[in-house]
């Protein structure tokens, strides 16, 4: 990094520029954190060891990371459909369109959970008609994928969107007049272009998911070992003054998270890298 | 394979970007499609591909009817301007998709697809370069992988839209003999789209020019650059001096009442200068001398009317002539003029005005 900044640049301050990264990051992200990590230290091993191994808190890890991964796969797919059709076609409304799909930001997460729930309730608008065909949705696992999807929507669009436009028609063109079907130019030309993104996009809407909380425990339920999701434990440890035993469970979330987090991106900094070598 | 074109028309909007176009292009041939911007040419190679569908008329492919067959079924060849290579892909790859994307009855094993390919690239002279992204491949490599790629799937039609305009000098000279070499070899029925006339007339048996969605003539490239159908055609082919009203009254007994208003063009190596006055010449006063090289290059002013133009000798005659010098007085001849009648609906006269331009930007 010494020899980097040694290099001469046409833009000085690279001292001052990673200084202040280096600061901003450390009281925002790094401290808290570094925090928390100490907090959990205030109990024993033993007792550490016990909190996490609990059926309960591994039930809630793995409903966590499953639901949080589904939601953020169905973003993945409708996200990039949304993004293709903003991109691909002009219609009455696009504005409009393109306006809702950042709502899920601005509302508070609270509101959207209340609304989503009393949708899916069994005897709500959309929840009756699953009810009569004997599927539940809020309360159950459904009814959590369904908040986590809501609130992780905007980023795959946001993601992707740019790319695609950017995109130029020549190379679905050029596929064509080489014989190419649709679905090949959609799978061997546009979506290895846009893959990156896309992937950006997962990342962020999981590690969103991760760590959602308002919007989950109006719809989930909350039903220990079946409904119960990381960030609700927390809660209910912090309410019991047990500040050890939850520090040490968002300890162990923070290091699966960062591991995931830390792996989707060097997968998407790599294929970004292989499409456009220099 | 032979193209038929008749009665080809297609908008853009209310804008026609081709109106009721005819042409017949035999197999085997090179064409060149030829006409400045905005004039038609390059939808018209996307018609010819299927990359635009027509709103009249028919494209008829070896007396089969293409006019809505899509891309796919056309086998045609296309060479992109920007070349479009797969940026994910490694030349090889690149290549090779063509081959790669058939029906899995059509497609060629693998081994096949490597000889295949393997092949192309030694045609293009670029086997070396198998492994390597387009990113790190300069203009003119891009160029040739995109022909090799467009020549995998064994079209029966090359397309080639710009084929050498982001190229520099000295790389387009070079590519332009090697694509005939490629001709040569193929025989394939080639089209190709350009705004430079020089590469037109050097490289295609047939020209087609075009302006304004219309072909203006159709013919081999001495045909239209010696007996050009009208005056676009005239300015558009080469260097030219423009003379109209009373300047051209001089130059050419023609009849001065006459309802049309006429147009005279000269390109500058037809006129003939002479130190003394043998009843034709008109005298001028060179104003400029640029003898380097081969060709001697002289822009005049004419006493008469005050008009510049340009005349161009070789460096022979300009000895023989008795070497002149800035402000020296010569008799011009204009008996070569080309007399057109004037282009008059306003749409074309911006046009006349670009070229007039064009001439006159030869002088200074």
């Amino acid at each position: 990094m010494v020899k980097q900044s040694k290099r001469r640049r046409v833009l000085p301050g690279f001292g001052l520029s990673m200084g202040y990264t280096v600061i901003y990051l450390s009281l925002i992200v790094l401290i808290p954190i570094a925090v928390l990590f100490l907090k959990a230290t205030t109990i024993s091993l033993a007792e550490f060891w016990e909190t996490i191994t609990d059926e309960r808190v591994v039930a809630s890890y793995k409903l966590t990371f499953y639901t949080s991964f589904v939601a953020a796969m169905v973003n993945v797919l409708f996200g990039t459909l949304i993004a293709w059709v903003l991109v691909r076609y002009d219609f009455v409304g696009k504005r409009f369109v393109d306006a809702l799909v950042d709502l899920p930001f601005a509302l508070p997460t609270a509101v959207a959970g209340i609304a989503l729930t009393a949708i899916y309730a069994p005897n709500g608008w959309i929840g009756q008609y699953f009810e009569a065909a004997g599927v539940k949705i809020a309360y159950t696992q459904y009814g959590i994928m369904i908040a986590l999807t809501f609130i992780g929507l905007p980023f795959v669009v946001r993601s992707v969107q740019p790319v695609l436009q950017e995109l130029d028609q020549q190379y679905e063109e050029a596929a064509a007049t080489l014989g190419a079907n649709s679905a090949q130019i959609f799978f061997k030309i546009i979506f290895p272009a846009i893959f990156p993104a896309v992937l950006t996009g997962f990342g962020l809407a999981f590690a969103r998911a991760l760590g959602e909380y308002g919007s989950v425990v109006f719809i989930s339920g909350n039903m220990p070992m079946k409904t119960e999701i990381v960030p609700l434990l927390i809660i209910t440890k912090l309410e019991q003054y047990n500040y050890g035993g939850a520090a040490a469970i968002a300890a162990v979330m923070l290091v699966i998270s960062f591991l995931l987090l830390f792996l989707i991106n060097f997968w998407q900094w790599r294929t970004a890298r292989k499409h456009q070598v220099t | 394979m032979g193209i038929t074109i008749t009665g080809v028309t297609k908008k853009f909007g209310a804008y026609p970007a081709v109106k009721d176009i005819n042409l017949e292009i035999p197999t085997g041939d090179f064409v060149a499609l030829l006409g400045p911007s905005g004039s038609g040419k390059t939808t018209l190679l996307r018609l010819i591909a299927g990359l635009e569908g027509l709103d009249t008329g028919s494209i008829i492919f070896n007396g089969v009817d293409f006019s809505f067959k899509n891309v796919k079924e056309r086998k045609v060849g296309f060479v992109f301007q920007h070349y479009a290579l797969f940026k994910h892909m490694t030349i090889f790859e690149n290549v090779a998709f063509g081959l790669k994307v058939r029906p899995r009855k059509l497609r060629p094993s693998r081994s096949e697809i490597k000889d295949k390919v393997l092949e192309l690239l030694r045609l293009v002279q670029l086997e070396h370069l198998a492994d390597r992204y387009p990113s790190q491949l300069s203009g003119g490599q891009r160029q040739r992988i995109a022909l090799a790629r467009a020549l995998a799937v064994e079209p029966e039609v090359l397309l080639l839209d710009e084929p050498f305009g982001a190229l520099d000098a000295k790389v387009r000279q070079e590519l332009r003999h090697w694509l005939r070499e490629i001709h040569r070899k193929l025989n394939i029925t080639t089209v190709f789209v350009t705004h430079d006339q020089e590469e037109a007339l050097e490289m295609a048996d047939t020209v087609v020019v075009m302006n304004h969605g219309k072909i203006e003539q159709i013919g081999s490239p001495a045909e239209v650059y010696e007996r050009p159908a009208n005056a676009f055609v005239y300015s558009f082919l080469g260097r030219v001096n423009e003379f109209r009203g009373a300047a051209l009254y001089n130059d050419v007994a023609i009849a001065r009442d006459s309802a049309v208003e006429a147009v005279g063009y000269i390109r500058p190596h037809e006129i003939g200068l002479s130190r003394f006055s043998n009843g034709v010449g008109i005298p001028a006063e060179a104003s400029h001398v640029n003898a380097v090289g081969s060709t001697v290059r002289v822009v005049l002013k004419r006493l008469d009317t005050e008009d510049y133009f340009e005349a161009e000798l070789t460096s022979g005659n300009f000895r023989e002539l008795g070497p002149f010098h800035k402000g020296d007085i010569l008799y011009a001849d204009f008996t070569n003029i080309v007399v057109f009648e004037a282009i008059t609906d306003s749409e074309h006269s911006k046009e006349r005005e670009k070229v007039t331009v064009g001439a006159f930007s030869a002088f200074t």
